[in-house]
């Protein structure tokens, strides 16, 4: 017994660490064929974002700023995944939460700590609510919900479009942008030069509590035994058209959140193409992060590493294109899709293993 | 006289579940004979079997056929050393006939034109060759199990078989068919010189068709045995370790109040037939009431329509004396009721997780366990733990995974979970399917005490033998209706046999194969 759930915590943890070793390798054979030595290139990406040489020369802190909403798209998938629904609709709910925010970050005046605290809960009703039509439209009507996210998150981003280039629209000049926020409902950072601050914080904050909610609640309780096993919770009296709504809901809070968090700790403001896939991200955080809360916190502060190395380090010092931060993620999310084949793999390295002593005249511990 | 089949030191280790499947068995079976496989689930004699036919590569051992050493690591290997396997499942396109089932792969054909004719005429002389009747244009998908047994049997026969596998193929029979099967066996084996391996856990059916019957525990052959030479109490010994004992012995029973009513319900399968009409039952406190059948006539749903987990179309239901036709689960329990499901794989157990989440379901909001909405690990841990003790769960402790467990332990999980809060409606659905002698034993005896401590008890089950061990009364469930209801002391074998094959009991020939395939439109009107 034991034994198994060793060998479960092995698979685990193996299982990301080969899919990163592989995508790193096939990134290494990339490297070359740009005619540069993959041992540099991967000493300065990581230079470039995991590095803290001095607090004012810290890419790790602009690692962690990157990583916060990657941390709150992660959960939100987490929460869908674990509740047994399959949304794809963080990017959507995280852009309705990005527009709440701007406009009521402008329109609105309230004190200090108020104003944030105001944003933030209509970016999550806003959120929550995006994320309870699919839902009902899974429970009502059978309408499978991958389908309906990714067409809800068209219309959103289409929205936040329109959104920017005509209500909240602040000038006429080339790029559609909205007004920056009002001073009072900016989320303040940790250190001067830096937007790294109390929305990290939320994000952490939201990880513990989601963590405590899913494996310590009896809420908690439900949603995970209506998600991994419909037949069985049903059979125990839990309502799984219920559990499935409220993970779609809470899902959707926090991808809203994600929005609220990035526009009023970092950007100010929404502009036109402000959805660059950090909603679609959170669904790779969430399963490279084995669909838990740490797992989560510490893939999207890989991811977002990665990338600002990839940034900094690769295009500005090396001149390789930074695209290729962004490859090597997608090589080490494919690696992680073919997680059977590492399992695999260790399934006959093991055996290679326990054949050795079976040659021995003592067998042991058969039976 | 020689061994058509010789298998030596055969030795298989499954690392993934880090069992010794097979321990260096030696295992022969004599050319023409009916050799019976004993064993409970997971003694290894499936695994065994599936190494013989190369469904799985034994790690060592040596199998001989006819004396000769042979390589086996494929099932064309094993075909065409003239072996051949009817699995417990079967392997027949329901849509096709009979004819194309058993010609299947090897239709007649002239330039890839099918020649129904003549496909049809094979099958006849392969019927009649076997003495074993089929109706070639006849779906396989509408035939009866018994029959669809009989298609898969000659389906192998016709790849010229001389050493027949049947893995455990009574279990989805009725009790006709069980005899049917039984004389086909014998015929096969003494008119037509077949050698057949028989696989089966009840020993009743190794007393009556058997020449030789090997035991085997944990993985070992525990010994081979003339049937003539041994009987049911030795080779359950055998078979399990330690004395069985047979009949749970019980008092009369007491009955008190109705704890259960069911009055003329309806409920709709899963496409939408109705699969249980205007029935109705009554279960009392101190009393089993069992309902015998033959799979598939409506038992699940009605079992789910009770347990509040299917939607009932009319009628009512009853427990402790309140309605609850449309209550939930949750009010269902609330008024006493426990449900031992049919699938514990998937409905009675939740294997992704570990055993505590597994014993704490529906009890996740009481305050017994619950302060503040957050879980009492610990409490829920001790409960476990409680269980195990009760229960007598092998291999298991609080917090530990349930994935890992036998069948049998599992269901004591189950089993201990539901009639830990002294329920006064315990629903138990084939609450000892698949389960072995000992686990048998101990579920049967569960329910006795339950029943003894006042407990009204459904036991839904197609095992004729725990129906008539286990009830006080006894009704039977043929096509979603009650076809007779009695108590235990006016109930025959054969009585229920004739009515779950839907046979009347004033009309002596009725009950037979085919009556029991009457085409639907024969069928009451239950629109």
């Amino acid at each position: 017994m034991d034994k198994a759930k060793r060998e479960k915590f092995y698979n685990t943890l193996i299982v990301p660490v080969l899919a990163i070793a592989a995508g790193l390798i096939v990134a290494a054979i990339l490297v070359l064929s740009t005619g540069n030595n993959p041992l540099d290139t991967f000493r300065v990406l990581i230079n470039s974002g995991f590095s803290c040489e001095s607090i004012n020369r810290c890419t790790f802190i602009s690692t962690l700023e990157r990583s916060t909403p990657l941390i709150l798209t992660g959960l939100s998938a987490l929460v869908a995944f674990r509740t047994g629904v399959f949304s794809l609709g963080q990017e959507g709910q995280m852009m309705l939460g990005a527009v709440m925010a701007a406009w009521l970050g402008y329109q609105l005046h309230l004190p200090n700590v108020i104003h944030p605290i105001v944003v933030i809960i209509a970016a999550v009703v806003v959120g929550g609510l995006y994320g309870f039509i699919p839902g009902l439209l899974k429970v009502k009507l059978g309408v499978n919900e991958l389908i309906s996210t990714i067409m809800l998150n068209e219309i959103a981003i289409l929205c936040l479009e329109w959104a920017v280039n005509f209500p909240l629209r602040a000038d006429a000049g080339s790029a559609a942008h909205s007004h920056t926020i009002q001073p009072t409902a900016v989320l303040p950072a940790f250190l001067p030069g830096s937007r790294w601050g109390v929305g990290f914080v939320i994000a952490i904050l939201m990880a513990v509590a989601i963590y405590f909610l899913l494996w310590k609640t009896s809420l908690g309780y439900e949603q995970r035994m209506s998600g991994n096993a419909p037949r069985f919770a049903k059979y125990g009296g839990i309502k799984n058209e219920k559990a499935a709504l409220r993970g779609m809901i809470i899902s959707g809070a926090l991808a809203g959140l994600a929005g609220a968090i990035e526009v009023l700790g970092v950007n100010r403001r929404i502009m036109t193409g402000y959805s660059v896939g950090l909603g679609f991200d959170g669904l790779s955080v969430a399963i490279l992060g084995q669909t838990h809360p740490l797992g989560v916190v510490i893939v999207a502060i890989l991811f977002a590493g990665v990338r600002l190395g990839a940034q900094l380090g690769l295009q500005i010092q090396l001149r390789i294109p930074r695209e290729l931060g962004g490859v090597i993620i997608a090589f080490i999310i494919l690696f992680v899709a073919t997680d059977k084949l590492f399992l695999n793999v260790i399934t006959w390295i093991r055996a290679k293993l326990a054949k050795q002593p079976k040659n021995q005249p003592v067998e042991e511990g058969s039976d | 006289m020689a061994n058509a089949v010789e298998m030596r030191g055969i030795s298989k280790y499954f690392s993934s579940t880090e069992v010794q499947a097979n321990d260096h068995v030696d295992f022969s079976v004599r050319d023409g004979e009916i050799h019976a496989l004993v064993g409970e689930n997971g003694a290894g004699k499936s695994t065994l079997m599936n190494i013989l036919y190369g469904l799985i590569k034994p790690d060592s051992g040596e199998i001989l056929i006819h004396d000769q050493s042979v390589k086996i690591t494929h099932p064309d290997d094993a075909i065409g050393l003239g072996i051949g396997m009817v699995h417990q499942h079967f392997m027949l396109v329901p849509s096709f006939t009979v004819a194309q089932n058993i010609m299947l792969g090897m239709e007649p054909n002239k330039y890839g034109w099918l020649k129904q004719k003549e496909e049809i005429e094979l099958v006849n002389k392969l019927a009649e060759k076997y003495g074993l009747p089929v109706d070639p244009k006849a779906k396989v998908g509408e035939l009866p199990v018994g029959m669809q047994q009989r298609v898969e049997i000659l389906k192998t026969l016709q790849r010229n078989t001389k050493i027949l596998i049947l893995d455990e193929p009574t279990a989805v029979l009725t009790p006709q068919e069980v005899r049917d099967l039984m004389e086909v066996v014998k015929r096969l084996s003494k008119e037509q010189g077949q050698t057949i391996i028989f696989i089966t856990h009840k020993l009743v059916e190794v007393i009556e068709v058997a020449d030789r019957v090997t035991v085997m525990r944990d993985g070992k052959n525990v010994g081979t045995k003339d049937v003539a030479d041994t009987d049911i109490p030795e080779m359950a010994r055998m078979m399990v370790g330690r004395d069985v004992l047979f009949n749970v012995k019980k008092e009369f029973a007491k009955p008190g109040d109705l704890v259960f009513e069911a009055e003329k319900i309806t409920v709709a399968s899963d496409n939408g037939y109705p699969a249980v009409v205007d029935l109705s039952l009554s279960v009392r406190s101190g009393e089993i009431l069992g309902i015998a059948g033959v799979s598939g006539n409506g038992q699940t749903e009605l079992a789910e329509a009770i347990a509040g987990i299917r939607p009932v179309e009319s009628g009512t239901i009853k427990l402790d004396g309140k309605f609850v036709t449309q209550g939930s689960v949750e009010q269902r329990r609330k008024n006493g009721m426990a449900h031992i499901p049919e699938d514990r794989i998937h409905m009675g157990l939740n294997l992704h997780t570990n055993l505590d989440e597994n014993v704490l379901l529906s009890r996740q909001r009481q305050p017994q366990f619950n302060r503040f909405g957050f879980i009492q690990a610990r409490k829920v841990a001790d409960f476990a733990g409680q269980i195990i003790d009760n229960f007598d769960v092998h291999g298991a402790k609080p917090g530990g995974s349930v994935d890992t467990l036998s069948g049998g332990n599992m269901q004591k999980i189950v089993v201990g979970r539901e009639l830990s809060h002294k329920p006064n409606f315990i629903l138990a659905n084939q609450p000892t399917r698949g389960l072995d002698v000992g686990s048998i034993e101990f579920v049967h005896k569960t329910l006795i005490e339950a029943r003894d401590e006042g407990a009204g008890v459904l036991l839904v089950s197609v095992e004729l033998d725990e129906i008539m061990s286990l009830s006080d009364r006894v009704a039977v469930i043929y096509r979603g209706q009650i076809l007779g209801e009695f108590d235990i002391s006016e109930v025959t074998e054969e009585k229920l046999g004739i009515l779950m094959a839907g046979g009347s009991l004033d009309d002596p020939d009725s009950g037979t194969y085919q009556r029991a395939t009457a085409p639907v439109d024969q069928l009451p009107d239950i629109g």
